[in-house]
This record gives C-alpha cells, structure tokens and sequence, in this order.
C-alpha cells in the first residue's frame, strides 16, 4: 500500500535522528520554543487551581454552616440581595433621598430554632516582640464544628478559655511570637496565651487573632472607655445552622430586614433570575459582566500570542536554515534516491515538528513540574491556597499546541527554499550565488508600506491598540522580506572598508541566503526590545511629568492622623530628628474641632458626633462659576448653565486653575512657625514678617476675603452640614476671621495653601492638636538610617505618614538594562549561528586567502567581521522596525487622551492644567548599547573562538 | 591505451530492450565566452546484465553523462530513454519518481544519509515512494541478505567501513524493481582491495539482471565491465567489448 504518510515516516525518521546528532542547536531552538510554554502552561494550571469550586468556596466563607448572616450598612432598610450575595441594593428608589447607612441588629433576622455562632471582626493595636501591630481580632468560637475549613489549624488549638487565643501563621511570623507566647493589647493589662495557629486559606497574608466571643473586645473596650478613648466598632456576622437549610424564601425574609445572606443550598442551588427580585429591577443589566469586555481581553490576549509566536519563528527559522544547510549534501542524497521536492520538504518541516513536538512535551511537564514543586510558593504570591491541583488536559493540550505550530511555521520558510534547490547543486556543493528573489522585495516593500499605513491609521485616526498592533507586525514581517535586498544595499559601503571587513561584507552579501535569515532572527529581537524600550522610557517620561514632589528634594515629612495619636507626636518628632541628618526641625500642629480623638478624615462622613471639621471658605466672587450650584436647582450640574465655548474660557479662568500648582499637603491649614518657610524653601521677608505678627500665610488668593482676612468656618454639627450641602447650601457652624497675608506663585508652597502661626489659632480660640514636623536635611537619609527610623516608628504602634523627597524615582532601569542584555545575547546568538555557517562555506576562500600569503590572523579578523556585520545589519533594520509599533501606540494614546481631555473641557469639568502629556521618548541609552556594544561583542566573541589555523580538510570531490 | 584510432560502433546486436538509451546526447554548459561543451552527440545504449564502464581524462565529461542519464541534469539536446520512458521530456515529479523507481546512484563517498541506519538507507526509496515501513524494511532486509550484508543492517553509516558503506549504497540502488545503477567513481575513496570487492558485488548484480554504467579512472577496475567506453572533450573515441577489455587485466584475465 502506498500512502503519503509512509514517506513522512521516513522524514521524522531522519529528522528526529539529526536534531539528536546536532544537539546544541537542537537545544537552543528547543529552549527558544519551550519556554513561553513553560510559562503559558504554569499560568494557566495557576489561574485554574486557583479558582474554587463552590463547595471549596463555601467552605473558606462560612464553613460548615448553613448560612452567614451580614450587616450590609443600609440602616435595615428592606433589600434584595442577588443569589450568591455579591450585589445587593435597597429595595425601592433612592434618587431623591439620602441613600440608607448605619448599622443594624443582625440578630433580629436569625430564624427560630437555629443555631448560631456570632463572628465579630475589629483592628486593635497588639504587643509584639517588634512593637505595636495593628492586627485583626476575630471573636468566634473556632473549634465549633460549624466553622470547619474556615481556619484549619495549622499547630496546638484552638483557644477554650477566656485567655487564649490563636493566631494566624502570618501573625505569628510577623510578630515575632510563637505558639505558647504571652499576647496582650495595647491599653489593656490582661495577658493572653497563644495557644494555637490557623491559616485563612482565602487570604494567607492576614495578621488575625481568633478569640472567644467576648475575650478580647470586651476588656478592652472597658480599658478603652477608662483611657478616655473611643470604644472598639466591630462587624459583627452570624453563622447560622438552620434544619432544612436556609432556603431562598428564608434569604428574602433577612433581606426584608436589612440583612443579606450568604446561603449554601440558594449558592449551590441558585433559583431562576425570574425569582431574584434584583434582577427584576430596571438596571438589571448592571449587575454582571459584559461580554464585550471580555471579548477586548481575548482580542488583546490573541495579538500578543500571535506577535510573540511571529517573534519566536523569526529567532528559530535561521537555525533550522542552517541545519538543512549543513545538510544539503544529505538532502540531495535523498533527492538522488527520488525524493522529489515535496520529500526534502517535508525532511525540514519534519525537522521543525520533531523540535516542536519535543518542546511541547518539555514545556508542559516543566510547566507542571514547576507549579507543582512551587505550588506553596505560589500560593505564598497569590495569598491564597490552592483548591485542588486542577489539570485541564484540553488547555495544556492547545498550549502545547502553540509549541508544535511554532516549530512547523519557523522551519516552513528554510523547507521551502531548501526544496527548490536543484539536486545536482546539492550533491556537488556547488550552490554558486543565487540570483535575489525579485518577487520578494517587491512584497516586503508592499508589507512595509501597508503595514505602516495601517499602524499610522490605527494611532492618528483611531485609538485601537490592536490595529497598531496589527499594523506593525505585518511591517515587522515586510522588513524582513526586504532583508536580503536590503543587505545587498549594505554591499556597496564594501569599497570604503580596509581587506577583512570587506571581504565579510561582500562574502555577507553575495550568500543572502545564508546572510538573511541571521538578520531577521537579530532583527526580530533588536525590534521586540526596542518596541518595549521605547514605549517604556516614553511612558516613563509622562509619570515623571506628572510626578508632584510635596517638599523641596531631600526634605523629610512626618504626620499622624490617628485616633489617639497626637501624645505620640512628640517623641516621634525627635525619633526623626535623632535618625536623620536633620538640618531644620519645623513642628506643626493641626486644627482640631471637636473631640482630641477624632482624626481628620473623622470630620468626614463619620457618624461620630464628637467629631467635627474646618472649612476654608471662599468668597462667592471667588469661586468657579463651573462649580458652584444653583441652590434652587442642587441636583443639576452647574457647568450646564454655560454654552460650550463660555466652558471652554472658563476652565482658563484664575478661579476655576489649580493655582497650588499641585502638590499634595495632607492639610488645609498647617499651624506652625517661619521654620516651615525654611523647610520648604521659601525666602521671602514678608512673609516671615507676617508669621511673627500673626498672620496666615494664604498661598491660594480664592481664600482672600478682600486684601486682608480669611475666613474658616468651624462646622460642629456633621450631620446638619450634610444636608445643607447636599441641597447646594453652607453648613452651618461658627465663621472665624484670621489677618493673612497673601503670598503670590503658589507653586512654591508644594500645595500647602494656608500656614497660621500657632498664636493666631490661640487667638480665635481655636483648639489645635500636634500633628507632625517638617525637617530639612543636610543629605539624603541613608538606607540603613531609614531602616532604623522605621523600626523605632513601629515600636510605637502609631501609623505615622513618613515622606523623603526623593523626586521621580523610576522603576523602568531595571527591566531596560534586562531588555537591552536580552537582546544582546540573542543578537549574539543569531550573530554566532551566521557566522558559524559563513565559516563553514568560507573554508574554501581561506584556503585561497592562506595560499597567497595571508597570516593566520586574518582568518579570526575574518570571522569576527562576519559575525559583526549580520549584527550591525540586523540591529539597524531592527531598531528601525522597532519604533514603529511603540511610536504609533503612544501617537493614539496621546489622541485617545487628548480627546478625553477636550471633552472634559467642553463640558466644564477638568482644567486647563491637566492638559494630557504623552510625550514618545527615544530610550537612547539602550540603543546605544544595542547599536554599539552589542555588534562589537557578537564581532570580538566570534574572533575569539575562532581558532586561527584551519583544520587541513580534503579538498571536497568535485 | 590508444585513443588515436576511433572505432566503429561494436555494440552487441540483442532482442531485448536496452534499460538505457542515449540518443545524440550534447550537453552545453555556460553562453559565450564561458561556453564549454560537455558532451558532443553522444549514443550509448545499456541492456540488462550489462556493466558499461566509461573512461576518460579530468573533464572528459563522464560525470555529466552519468548526470544526465540519471536525470539529476538536463542534456541541452538529445533524448534519455529509461525503461521506456523518455526522462528528457519529464516533469519533475516524474524524473524523482523515476529516480525512486528505476535508477540507482553511487557516488565516490558519503553516500549514506548518516541518520539512518544501513537497512533504512536501503529501503529509504521505496518509503519516500510510500510503501510502508514494514515492508520496506523486508525488502531491503532481502536485497541486504542477497549481498551478503545481512550484518550490517542495523549499523549507521559511520559505524561502517568504506568498503561497507558503498556494498550497502549499491544495496539501495538496486532495491525494488530497479535495474539501472549509475556509479561515479565508487571505488575512489578505497584502497584496491577493497575497491575489488565493491566492484565484484556491482558485476555479480548485473550477471544478476541489472544494468550498470561505472566511470572510472582506473583501467583495473574498468576490466570488470563488459564494454568500456572513452570519452574525450565530450566525444566517444573508442569502445571496446569484454575480450578487449580483459587484455588490460593482468592476473585476473587468466581466471576467468
């Protein structure tokens, strides 16, 4: 029987025999091929162990319960919850209303005769060998069978006593503490043993203290109250056992109560959407996921797959011409035999299937073996325990797929040309200088012109980032099908060049066939890493000018804005100074409005009524006409009142700028004395004169109430300035008046828009609270004393805001310097592989060379040469492919921005100063080194290994 | 040996078909200033069971001959007739199916391809014709067998002599149905004895049935053929018959 697949038997024969007799190319190609495998295979196995069935879900969320019963925070109000419990919403229209908050009794909702276990949740401030860590308590009975695969233990119990307590391996590490350590908190004077630790297999990186119901939180409320500080505010769940289950009518009671359920027999069992009322509701089709979003992901997912594997053929396909190369003899054997051209195809095709097929298999039980040894590792990263090792035999399948495409597809371009290689020329090695292709340059230059068309439509005239990226591999692919023209054009510079470059450079370009190939594979590489360098260094460029530095360089920040935390204020200051180089030590305080225990951000949506805040106030003739509403309409945006070039003119309006000139300062008004002027740079007579006489500096004139004053209203009553807000009107609360001085050029002031010397605050009676220090430094803090300084701050317990200014601190040298050696080893690579074959055709010439005279020498010079001009040729034409794709993306990220930014504009939202700068940067450092070093290393690596006497060969048979 | 005298044609008049016709072959390499004519007009036929050797000086063209016989080369006018089937008009498709089919080469050296091993070299034609590999193998197992080379068939080629190497490539050129075995120079590479011996297996295949043409240097060698034919500058200058050509042997003559 004669079949075709017979003779593809005989090919993978040969193939398989000859990549194992060419083991170090074999290997290269393998490892080329095999690693986004290994990489592809171990992400996918990651991501799928990594999702939970229901049943492993339910078991880290609530357990063996029936149910858990949550607090959402809508003040009871009645509301419909979605089957698994991921959105809920109050029942009814809240358009017009305040929209429900505050807390309610979970209890209420519990069915009769079920049993429960109540899972309260709160941060305090424990003891540690290190210090004070703000760690999470949980109040549940743990050793409960209800709570089982909540928190297994991972050593000793779990706590049965009032004075125990587990902990989680997290903690533990942190802390410095172990199993049978003394715990206590902070405040209290009770000392608990840990007796136990857990894990939360859904969040590895938890510091949790598990405690009995009422152990922990209770003393220490007490211990609290007596310090005068506020009381502990925990969330408080239930987990609930319930007969029969706790059905889907049974969630609808809890949620006509206020409280939402997370059910196992509704998760398990979900009823149809026509049962949820939520989904009912008009904007149904909020609540889920859009397809089309999806879609954008896989279509981004396809192009990187695809341009990746389209760089993976360009690096393997000269090493696959270069084994039908070496073998040509063999192949015209084979032709001589009767293998015709489909037979010496299918042996190179064949040679690329074999590599294919064994990096598949390499790969994929690399990639397996890897997330398997590493799989506590891996959970470590994702903080997360695995469910299960979960294989998906059709994914790893089609991954390994792509190994065995890739392999095909870079040896298909050598098969071909191999074929049509005449028998006789194959036999007698007497291949001669092919005449150039006409037909290919012609394509590529058709390739290039449409490829840079379409990236040039797809950055200037659309924002699709897939049809630049489209684009600019089909240009990518163009160059090179102009490769072998444009190497002859490299020719002509022959006559300029002293006798060993220029016979490398002729020899280079009379074999284009063998020249080629090389350069595509440097070029392919050159290109990727200038694509990513430039688009790095460029998008670098645009964070570096968005970057604000909140003090002059080297200054040094410390602020808390903690409950409680103003008594530590001052032994922190001198923590600093003691640490630091400090020069100047500026101390500033805080204004405070209410309760000393309340923080700043208290005054804020806080339901605390001791807590209050200051406001700046702004004269009405001050203010942005943009922002300010009309109060007989407050719902309607007030930018609608003005036609779109009235918006366009006064976003360029003084009142409606920045005028700070950005910056970031954590306070409105900072209370402190001239030093702070020193701090942050600002030399002005005036100014310092003011400060001694008392009066507020105001850096924002919006604030100036005429020449002289400014004005802060003291807003006691939260609750009461909500409500007159949200109807367009002031809150109500005591207006004080402060002399100022105005300083002009904001900018200077690193966003502090008010300093008040403490004595104009006692003035107006006005409470302030220690809040930190500026200090300026004679040097950048070292690491060390940074090291130590953080240290000393977490002993106390106290989160305190440290900030050096250190100006834009990029993160990108790093992964260039890695891009740039990347490309170099795999330029010197491809460099290398051309090299070794001009060599091997060459052996004739140096024969010839060596016969009239030549020193040995010449022969290293010659190859050194060699390999110098693929790789020149080929970080040229890659550098130049390369900024293609990078430009053209930032062009329509800049037109995507741009368009935002005008619309903003248009409709009076934004400013003029956040004008979008998306500048394209050309990563020069990295070309450089990639246009220099890398072809004088390929060029000296290559003399180097070359040995300068030649093997004395038989003379070929003619 | 005289070149000076061309004779007339002796070839031997027989009723069966020649498995090799040359007719008015002239091949002309290069245009110009750089033309040079390899082969002028010429005429040869082989039939089964004969051994042609073809003789001449560096650039005589014997190796074009051997070419275009083979259809591995184009002649620039003339016909080729294997087995009956005119290779000059082929596409080529056809020419490597005949190749596979009806004409085996060896050449002076490496002539094994080094992955495969002796038994898969030898059934190598009949696997790219498609036949199975099962059958191929007992196939070239036979033809192995009948060459005394049974041995061998697992070796790779650069487990093997010489010697060994090229027996095995007269092997697969005379697997299957083929009959013609074009060698160039098969014994170039090898001392004498064992040269004897390579060319003792292709005349005891062509006693066998098949038809050869052997291009040779050495008059040694050409003994073992029935005709021997001399080339000069592209043109035949002599033919002699078997009678003849054993006169050049010394030893040998008597024995036979």
């Amino acid at each position: 029987m004669r079949t075709w697949y017979h003779s593809w038997r005989a090919a993978i024969r040969i193939a398989r025999r000859d990549a194992l007799r060419a083991k170090g190319r074999s290997s290269l190609v393998l490892a080329m091929i095999a690693l986004p495998i290994v990489g592809v295979s171990a992400a996918d196995l990651t991501f799928r162990s990594s999702q939970l069935s229901p049943e492993q879900q339910l078991a880290r969320d609530i357990g063996q319960a029936d149910a858990r019963l949550t607090d959402p925070l809508m003040g009871g109000v009645p509301l419909l919850q979605s089957p698994g419990n991921e959105y809920s919403s109050p029942e009814g229209d809240y358009e017009n209303k305040p929209y429900p908050d505050g807390s309610t009794d979970v209890a209420k909702a519990v069915p009769q005769d079920a049993r429960t276990l109540s899972d309260s949740l709160e941060r305090a401030k424990l003891r540690t060998e290190h210090g004070l860590l703000n760690t999470e308590i949980r109040e549940l009975k743990a050793a409960d069978s209800m709570v089982k695969g909540m928190m297994p233990l991972t050593g000793g119990r779990f706590p049965q006593k009032d004075h125990e307590v587990a902990a989680t391996d997290y903690f533990l590490e942190n802390s410095g503490l172990k199993v049978g350590s003394k715990l206590t908190a902070r405040n209290l004077d009770r000392e608990y043993t840990i007796v136990g630790s857990y894990e939360l297999p859904g969040s590895l990186k938890t510091d949790q203290v598990n405690a009995l119901p009422g152990a922990l939180l209770a003393p220490l409320d007490k211990a609290l109250d007596k310090a005068g500080l506020r009381p502990t505010h925990p969330d408080t769940s239930y987990l609930v056992e319930v007969e029969g289950g706790f059905t889907w009518n049974m969630v609808k009671e809890a949620n006509a109560k206020g409280v939402t359920v997370d059910s196992r027999a509704v998760i398990m069992n979900p009823p149809a959407d026509s049962e949820v009322p939520l989904f009912q509701k008009e904007d149904a089709q909020n609540y889920g996921l859009s397809p089309a979003a999806d879609n954008a992901t896989l279509a981004v997912i396809g192009t990187v797959v695809l341009l990746a594997l389209l760089e993976i053929c360009l690096l393997a396909g000269p090493a696959f011409a270069v084994g039908a190369r070496r073998s040509r003899r063999q192949l015209g054997l084979v032709g001589a035999n009767g293998g015709d051209r489909r037979h010496i195809r299918a042996i190179v095709l064949a040679g690329g299937l074999v590599i294919g097929i064994a990096a598949a298999v390499v790969g994929t039980l690399l990639g397996l073996l890897l997330t398997y040894a590493l799989r506590p590792v891996l959970e470590d990263l994702v903080g997360e325990r695995f469910g299960h090792f979960d294989v998906r035999p059709l994914e790893l399948g089609a991954i390994a797929l792509l190994a065995v495409v890739t392999g095909l597809l870079a040896a298909l371009v050598p098969a071909i040309s191999t074929s049509r290689q005449p028998v006789l020329a194959s036999l007698t090695g007497r291949l001669g200088v092919r005449k150039s292709n006409r037909v290919l340059p012609v394509l590529g230059l058709i390739a290039v012109a449409l490829g840079v068309a379409i990236a040039l439509y797809g950055s200037l005239m659309s924002d699709q980032f897939l049809i630049v990226a489209g684009g600019s591999a089909l240009a990518e692919l163009g160059v090179v099908a102009l490769t072998p023209a444009l190497v002859g054009l490299f020719g002509r510079l022959g006559r300029f060049l002293p006798l060993a470059p220029r016979l490398a450079l002729r020899d280079a370009v009379r074999n284009r066939g063998r020249t080629a190939p090389a350069v595509a594979a440097v070029l392919a590489a050159v290109a990727g890493t200038v694509a990513v360098a430039t688009f790095a260094a460029s998008d670098d460029a645009e964070i570096r000018s968005y970057y604000e530095a909140r003090l002059p360089h080297g200054a040094v920040a410390l602020g808390v804005d903690e409950a409680g935390g103003a008594r530590e204020v001052p032994g922190l200051r001198s923590a600093v100074e003691k640490a630091f180089p400090v020069g100047v030590r500026a101390d500033v305080d805080r204004l405070l409005v209410g309760d000393p225990g309340c923080t700043t951000y208290d005054g804020y949506g806080s339901d605390n009524p001791e807590c209050g805040r200051y406001e700046l106030i702004t004269p009405r003739a001050n203010e942005c006409p943009l922002w300010v509403s009309d109060p007989k309409n407050p719902e309607a945006d007030p930018a609608d009142r003005f036609s779109k070039a009235e918006r366009r003119k006064l976003t360029e309006d003084w009142r409606c700028k920045n005028t700070l000139g950005g910056g970031y300062a954590p306070l409105d008004v900072v209370v402190g004395d001239a030093k702070v002027l020193k701090v942050l740079g600002i030399e002005d007579a005036g100014a310092e004169k003011a400060l001694a006489d008392g009066k507020a500096l105001v850096f924002d004139k919006r604030y100036a109430h005429g020449e002289d004053k400014l004005r802060i209203r003291m807003v006691t009553d939260l609750k009461a300035a909500d409500k007159a807000q949200s109807k367009g009107g002031t809150a109500p609360g005591e207006v004080k008046s402060f002399a100022m001085h105005r300083m002009e050029g904001g900018g200077q002031s690193y966003g502090v828009p008010v300093i008040m010397p403490p004595d104009a605050a006692e003035a107006a009676e006005v409470n302030t609270l220690p809040y930190g220090a500026y200090y300026s430094t004679d040097r950048m803090p070292s690491s060390e004393e940074r090291q130590r300084l953080d240290s000393e701050l977490s002993k106390t317990g106290v989160q305190a805001d440290l900030h050096i200014e250190e100006g834009y601190q990029s993160s990108n040298n790093v992964m260039m310097l890695a891009l740039a050696v990347f490309a170099g080893l795999i330029t010197i690579g491809a460099a290398g592989i051309a090299t070794g074959l001009s060599q091997a055709d060459a052996e004739a010439d140096l024969k010839t060379l060596a016969a009239v005279g030549a020193p040995p020498r010449v022969r290293r010079t010659l190859s050194g040469f060699q390999c110098g001009v693929v790789a020149t040729m080929g970080v040229v034409l890659g550098s130049a492919a390369g900024m293609l794709p990078s430009v053209g993306l930032r062009l329509s990220e800049r037109r995507s921005e741009m368009q935002w930014f005008e619309d903003a504009l248009a409709q009076g939202h934004g400013s003029i100063d956040d004008k979008p700068f998306v500048p394209i940067v050309v990563p020069w450092t990295t070309l450089a080194l990639l246009l220099v070093a890398v072809p004088l290393g390929a060029a000296l690596l290559a003399a180097l290994v070359t040995r300068s006497r030649g093997a004395l060969a038989r003379r070929a048979a003619s | 040996m005289s070149f000076s005298t061309p004779q007339q044609s002796q070839q031997p008049q027989r009723a069966e078909q020649p498995v090799l016709q040359l007719q008015q072959l002239t091949r002309v390499h290069g245009t110009g200033a750089t033309e040079v004519h390899a082969l002028r007009g010429i005429d040869l036929d082989v039939f089964p069971g004969e051994l042609v050797a073809v003789m001449g000086p560096s650039g005589s063209g014997k190796s074009t001959l051997l070419t275009i016989a083979g259809g591995l080369d184009l002649p620039t006018s003339g016909r080729v007739i294997v087995e009956n089937t005119d290779i000059t008009s082929a596409d080529r498709k056809t020419l490597a199916a005949m190749r596979r089919r009806a004409i085996g080469y060896v050449f002076q050296d490496y002539n094994l391809i080094p992955a495969l091993t002796a038994a898969e070299n030898v059934s190598l034609p009949r696997e790219l014709d498609g036949v199975s590999a099962r059958k191929a193998r007992v196939e070239a197992l036979a033809a192995l067998e009948e060459m005394e080379l049974a041995h061998l068939a697992d070796r790779f080629p650069d487990e093997m002599s010489g010697g060994q190497q090229q027996r095995v490539a007269i092997a697969r050129a005379l697997v299957g149905d083929r009959r013609l075995v074009l060698a160039d120079e098969p014994t170039g590479a090898l001392d004498s004895e064992t040269g004897e011996s390579v060319l003792a297996l292709l005349r005891s295949r062509c006693d066998a049935g098949a038809a050869g043409i052997l291009v040779t240097h050495e008059p040694r060698f050409a003994a073992w053929a029935d005709r021997v034919v001399f080339l000069r500058d592209g043109s035949v200058v002599d033919q002699t018959v078997r009678s003849q050509a054993d006169s050049l042997l010394t030893g040998r003559a008597a024995e036979l």
